[in-house]
């Protein structure tokens, strides 16, 4: 199978990043999205990233859609709806339907199980993670996640189609926070754990973790940009997926920081303060 | 120009020599305990053995019995805290605990960790010793493997637990980190730098210190030490490494 065509469900953040990266690679694009004001506003972002890339000739490559039925000649779906299972799963059934038992059904989750969502649907093997990170247009990696029932010769389909996309693949076997999330994790957690046990301040962590490990930015600054109830809820997941492994117990200053809403940069204060 | 600072630096392991040449470079004296003999008259006494605590214990009695009291002892604690250190002494209150990772030139900054026993004229010096290096230096409280060798070697281990359980091959755990988080190095080929000797014990001091399941090291790292195969220093870690010149490997695969 060659893949010409690629849908795309959900034109939100990740999804209106997939669908541009897609179209430069020269795909055809199918953005289906529920809400057509979504679709309009995505259809705009795509339209003046590609503007200034010189890239707007691809635009006519890309179709809007509001009905999953729309992508029954896609080749390849990738699904980035917002991160409910059971939404997922309406959606796979759907797709399983519509799309020919060769297409690869791809979902963009960052933290549910690809074997949980594939479950009892047709033809599972074609079935696969394909976690972009945000921004999808900038950052090089996808993670390929083989799931349970999800097929050796399909896993090879999607890192090629990755590898096509310009993005450099990893595969990664079907468990909790995939490879990323979870080898992350340490460098929030335990970084959270030194300031509980009063062994250092969140500033003289910051500037051991740049000065002494060459790491970009310091763990506190990093969740405070990355937001501390998006950094929460991932480690609470992994913890959940792990049957509450200890390594991943998440902090309770962390969790007081969620319940108080300083969450970081966006709120205007997290660890840090943020004037602007 | 001024008479060079003499330094004694006593540690088996990656650290030892490291320590030696980079004192060397910076303009310091460098004496072993033998070079030293009766006549000691240094004016520092590094000890930075970090993988067997019982010859820590003892070249840091031997040290504690030789230098007169006033000289500080400045010690490694990645894997044991300072306060246990200076606990092994007669004069705990000259121990003062510091520490990272190789390679010693990459870092900027120093990590100093005072004992509960240690006396504040002691910490001022071992900040001025290191700030003589030409490295910050941050003070913080005294536990087992300080802020970055500790959480380093943690997300080390989560990476070995995962290679352990067959999540992803080395090489794609390393791209990930790479590409996902924008870490330096992956966290495989970064333990080869440090040494997995050095990274594991750090790992099994927490664990020996908190007595928690957190900190269990990972097994093949423990196996893996006990194998020899602790990185690019010998050739072999998760990854092989060819032989440039004596002393000097490439990484190979
Ligand atoms: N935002 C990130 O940083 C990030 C990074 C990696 C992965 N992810 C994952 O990507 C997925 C999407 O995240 P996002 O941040 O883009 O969410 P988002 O809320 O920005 O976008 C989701 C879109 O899905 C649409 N939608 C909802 N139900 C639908 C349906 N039944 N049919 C069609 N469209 C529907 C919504 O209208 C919305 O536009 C999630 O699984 C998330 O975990 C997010």
């Amino acid at each position: 199978m060659e893949i010409k065509r690629v849908g795309i469900i959900g034109a939100g953040t990740m999804g209106a990043g997939i669908a541009q990266v897609c179209l430069q690679s020269g795909y055809q694009v199918f953005l289906c999205d529920a809400n057509q004001q979504v679709l309009d506003k995505a259809k705009g972002s795509i339209t003046a990233r590609l503007q200034k890339l010189n890239q707007e000739d691809t635009l006519s490559n890309l179709n809007l859609i509001t009905q999953i039925v729309d992508l029954a000649s896609c080749h390849v779906v990738i699904e980035a709806v917002p991160e409910r299972l059971e939404l997922k799963r309406a959606i796979f059934q759907e797709l399983a339907q519509v799309c020919s038992d060769d297409s690869l059904l791809l979902s963009n989750t960052s933290s549910i199980s690809i074997t949980e969502i594939a479950a009892g649907i047709p033809h599972p093997e074609r079935i696969l993670g394909f976690h972009f990170f945000n921004p999808a247009p900038v950052m090089p990696l996808v993670e390929v996640i083989v799931g349970y029932q999800s097929g050796q010769e399909e896993a090879e389909q999607a890192l090629q189609f990755a590898a096509k996309l310009g993005k450099k693949p990893v595969k990664v076997k079907d468990s909790p926070g995939f490879i990323v999330n979870r080898v992350a994790r340490p460098y929030y957690n335990e970084a959270l754990r030194i300031v509980g046990d009063g062994i250092a301040s969140v500033e003289q962590i910051d500037r051991i973790m740049t000065g002494a490990g060459g790491f970009k930015m310091g763990p506190f600054a990093l969740q405070d940009l990355i937001g501390i109830d998006i950094n929460f809820a991932t480690t609470q997941s992994v913890y959940q997926g792990f049957f509450q492994e200890s390594r991943f117990k998440p902090s309770r200053l962390q969790e007081r920081m969620v319940q108080a809403g300083t969450l970081g940069k966006k709120t205007g204060g997290g660890f840090y303060e943020y004037t602007n | 120009m001024s008479t060079p600072i003499k330094v004694l630096v006593e540690g088996v392991g990656p650290q030892g020599d490291a320590w030696k040449g980079m004192l060397q470079e910076k303009g310091f004296l460098v004496q072993s305990i033998e070079e030293a003999g009766d006549g000691l008259d240094v004016q520092f006494a590094l000890e930075v053995t970090n993988s067997d605590l019982t010859i820590k214990r003892q070249r840091v009695q031997k040290l504690d019995q030789m230098l007169p009291t006033g000289i500080p002892l400045l010690v490694t604690t990645l894997a044991v805290t300072a306060t246990e250190v200076a606990s092994w002494t007669r004069h705990p209150q000259r121990v003062c605990g510091f520490g990272t990772f190789l390679p010693l030139e990459e870092g900027n900054l120093i990590e100093i960790a005072p004992a509960l026993q240690t006396d504040p004229s002691i910490l001022a010096q071992a900040a001025t010793f290191f700030s003589a290096l030409g490295k910050e230096t941050e003070v913080v409280e005294d536990e087992v493997g300080l802020v970055f060798p500790r959480i380093l070697s943690l997300i080390i281990n989560e990476a070995i637990f995962a290679l352990i359980e067959r999540v992803a091959e080395p090489e794609d755990i390393d791209q990930g980190m790479k590409l996902g988080t924008n870490y330096p190095f992956g966290p495989l080929r970064w333990a080869d730098r440090v040494g997995l000797d050095e990274v594991y014990s750090v790992i099994d001091g927490l664990h020996r210190e908190m007595k928690e399941e957190r900190y269990r090291p990972a097994p093949l790292l423990r196996k893996m030490v006990l194998a020899g195969w602790l990185g690019e220093g010998v050739g072999r870690g998760f990854y092989t490494y060819e032989i440039e010149k004596e002393g000097n490997y490439a990484k190979q695969s």
